[in-house]
């Protein structure tokens, strides 16, 4: 989002771009030198590794250029933020893992209670909003759309 | 006329009472996204295309929904920049400027009546320009060979650069990264996997609706939570829209100037939204000197930017139905849904497939007049959309796109794939790179391969090829004045940074 009434604070010359710089230029070192092993067939006067190395050497020269002269860097938002931000890839995470294997109406309702917990809500929010997302969704897919959801194990028919 | 005869074939495409439903859909859709602080067109549009492939529409009707909702997005944006002083996404950051003060002083129904009609007119100025000017290019086009599209391809990725805010080398290297993700998987041409690392689940590559929506849409919630100061927010009283409707009138000049300038940024390829409603608003501002109350809540400073974006979010379409270069991130989110249903934009989808094109167009006729439609008298309730909830909102918008990816595949890989895209998006964000580059190169990566590998079998391996025709060169210095432009721009804007 963008910033309303006040810019985001940033850092010139931040450290956070010569990191980054450094990292691309070994990838971009890593791609050219991995692009060799790519086998160029017969008959073909580009072969599969010519392009990656094209895009791999204004890669490795922009990044380089990012390592001398970094730019500007947003700074890094606080320990708390940190770790709702965190939390919301755990929760994201485990409920990609759990949508199979319990189906998609408990993963589902209780991955949404997480995130609307995490989005700020209290307990009693939460646990009704996540029902109403939940079937919404559940009655959007399996009726409107005709798409099957993984269903509870043990449960389907 | 053959122009005015295709496109009556487009109307009666467009006017099929599904696709009519659809443009509705679509342009409600659009508006409270649009209107949702954060979530803008790109956004949107992105966390729609799951959905719309498991509607199981046909191209034409899916891409008419889709652009009803990059409309209908474009039209939403200025709701919140207006009333809450948040722009939706960035094109729309010029409007809070004189809109916000507008409805401070109790005018912000005024203002997002004149911004209704600001947009209406620019956005068909622009369906007319698309109308008028998208077979011109193709005519053009047409000539074209591979080394004619390799160096258009070459001056998407030049011109992205400048205006993309902020840094000319970051945009470049996020270009170069898509480029590079781009070529993972098996190349089609000689069936060597490439960066695959024996790595089955990505061998058929990078599926860019799964980076699409993790760059936008997963990174957006994760800088959501970066602040918790969302709780409050100001109430404010909506009010008629319906005084908007006379004091636009006053505004027809600024308008038409307006939409003019948008249109034309628009359809410079990597330019877009943002420097159509960023010019329009600077250029009008010197235009009126002193007479104008700029900044304070003038009118006409809602007026200049809205026609501004919403006709360069027109315009955007014309390089990309017309030569397959997305002009805007949006844009290249509507391209990638095209390339998914084996569509490829170009002079030949105008010959061989003119019910999308003309169906297309005649449907952004009819969705700019709903939406006007919509916007005048419904604008209170959109506004209530401010009013929910961002616990509500945010998990929401995870969810559809989570579910919308995993029903797309039914492959927990994908959704994997989306949070590592999603945080990839988030460290770049927070590092000032641009992310919309990364789904270019991604998106345009195996076109411009493929397009160098068939310039070169031609040569017979001489790369002189790729400079060698009148037209080519005529790109690359276009390429070159653009990149310059840009820099100009860029400097532009760090100037306008300070004054601030």
């Amino acid at each position: 989002m963008i910033g309303a009434d006040t810019p985001p604070p940033r850092e010139h010359a931040a450290v956070g771009d010569r990191i980054v710089g450094i990292l691309l230029a070994v990838i971009a070192a890593g791609a050219w030198w991995h692009s060799h092993t790519f086998v160029t067939g017969f008959m073909h006067t580009v072969g599969p590794g010519a392009f990656p190395r094209l895009v791999s050497i204004p890669l490795g020269l922009l990044s380089v250029y990012l390592i001398v002269r970094p730019g500007f860097n947003q700074r890094w938002p606080e320990h708390s933020a940190l770790l709702r931000q965190f939390g919301l890839l755990v929760v994201l995470g485990a409920y990609a893992a759990l949508l199979e294997p319990w189906g998609f109406l408990p993963a589902t309702l209780l991955a949404t209670t997480m995130l609307v917990r995490l989005f700020g809500a209290n307990w009693k929010q939460a646990m009704g909003s996540s029902a109403l997302l939940t079937v919404a969704l559940y009655l959007l897919f399996e009726f409107a759309l005709g798409i099957p959801l993984p269903d509870i194990p043990g449960m389907s028919d | 006329m053959d122009i005015l005869s295709s496109l009556a074939h487009g109307f009666t495409v467009a006017i099929e009472p599904q696709h009519l439903f659809l443009v509705l859909i679509g342009c409600i859709i659009g508006t409270l996204i649009g209107a949702l602080p954060g979530l803008g067109p790109v956004n949107g549009v992105a966390l729609m295309i799951p959905l719309t492939f498991n509607f199981g529409l046909a191209p034409t009707a899916a891409l008419i929904l889709l652009v009803s909702i990059y409309y209908g997005c474009m039209y939403g944006g200025r709701i919140s920049s207006i009333l809450l002083n948040i722009p939706g996404d960035e094109p729309a950051m010029m409007t809070t400027l004189d809109g916000y003060p507008m409805a401070l002083k109790g005018r912000g129904g005024e203002a997002l009546g004149i911004s209704a009609v600001a947009s209406f007119v620019g956005a068909t100025i622009a369906t007319v320009g698309l109308t008028l000017f998208a077979p011109l290019l193709v005519g053009f086009a047409i000539r074209f060979g591979p080394a004619e599209y390799f160096a258009l391809f070459l001056l998407a990725f030049a011109t992205i650069g400048g205006v993309t805010s902020g840094s000319f080398t970051k945009s470049f290297i996020a270009a170069c990264i898509g480029l590079l993700l781009g070529t993972v998987g098996i190349d089609p041409v000689s069936s060597v996997p490439r960066y695959t690392f024996g790595w089955y689940e990505i061998y058929s590559g990078i599926d860019f609706i799964v980076a699409l929506v993790g760059l936008f849409a997963i990174s957006e919630c994760l800088f959501f939570l970066e602040d918790t100061r969302h709780g409050s927010k100001p109430r404010i009283q909506v009010g008629s829209a319906i005084p908007g409707m006379k004091s636009s009138l006053r505004c027809g000049p600024t308008i038409g100037r307006g939409s003019l300038i948008g249109f034309i940024s628009g359809v410079l390829p990597g330019a877009g939204a943002s420097l159509g409603s960023f010019l329009a608003y600077v250029l009008e501002k010197r235009w009126l000197g002193r007479k104008g109350d700029f900044g304070k809540g003038d009118p006409r400073g809602v007026a200049a930017p809205e026609a501004g974006n919403n006709a360069a979010a027109g315009g955007a379409l014309i390089p990309m139905l017309s030569l397959g270069i997305p002009g805007s991130g949006t844009t290249a989110v509507l391209l990638a849904v095209l390339l998914t249903m084996n569509i490829t934009p170009g002079p030949l989808l105008f010959e061989q497939q003119p019910d999308i094109v003309w169906g297309l167009v005649a449907a952004l006729f009819i969705g700019n007049i709903m939406l006007l439609i919509l916007n005048i008298p419904l604008v209170g309730l959109f506004a209530r959309v401010l009013q929910a909830p961002p616990w509500f909102l945010m998990p929401m918008v995870v969810l559809v796109a989570f579910v919308g990816i995993y029903s797309l595949s039914n492959s927990a890989f994908d959704l994997y794939m989306m949070l590592a895209f999603g945080v990839l998006g988030y460290i770049m964000r927070k590092l000032e790179f641009p992310t919309v580059p990364v789904v270019l190169g991604l998106l345009l990566g195996g076109q411009m391969e493929f397009n160098l590998r068939r310039a070169m079998a031609i040569s017979g391996g001489d790369w002189s090829i790729l400079w060698s025709s009148g037209i080519s060169i005529g790109i690359y210095a276009f390429a070159g004045i653009l990149m310059i432009a840009g820099l100009v721009y860029g400097l532009l804007v760090n100037q306008r940074g300070k004054l601030r």
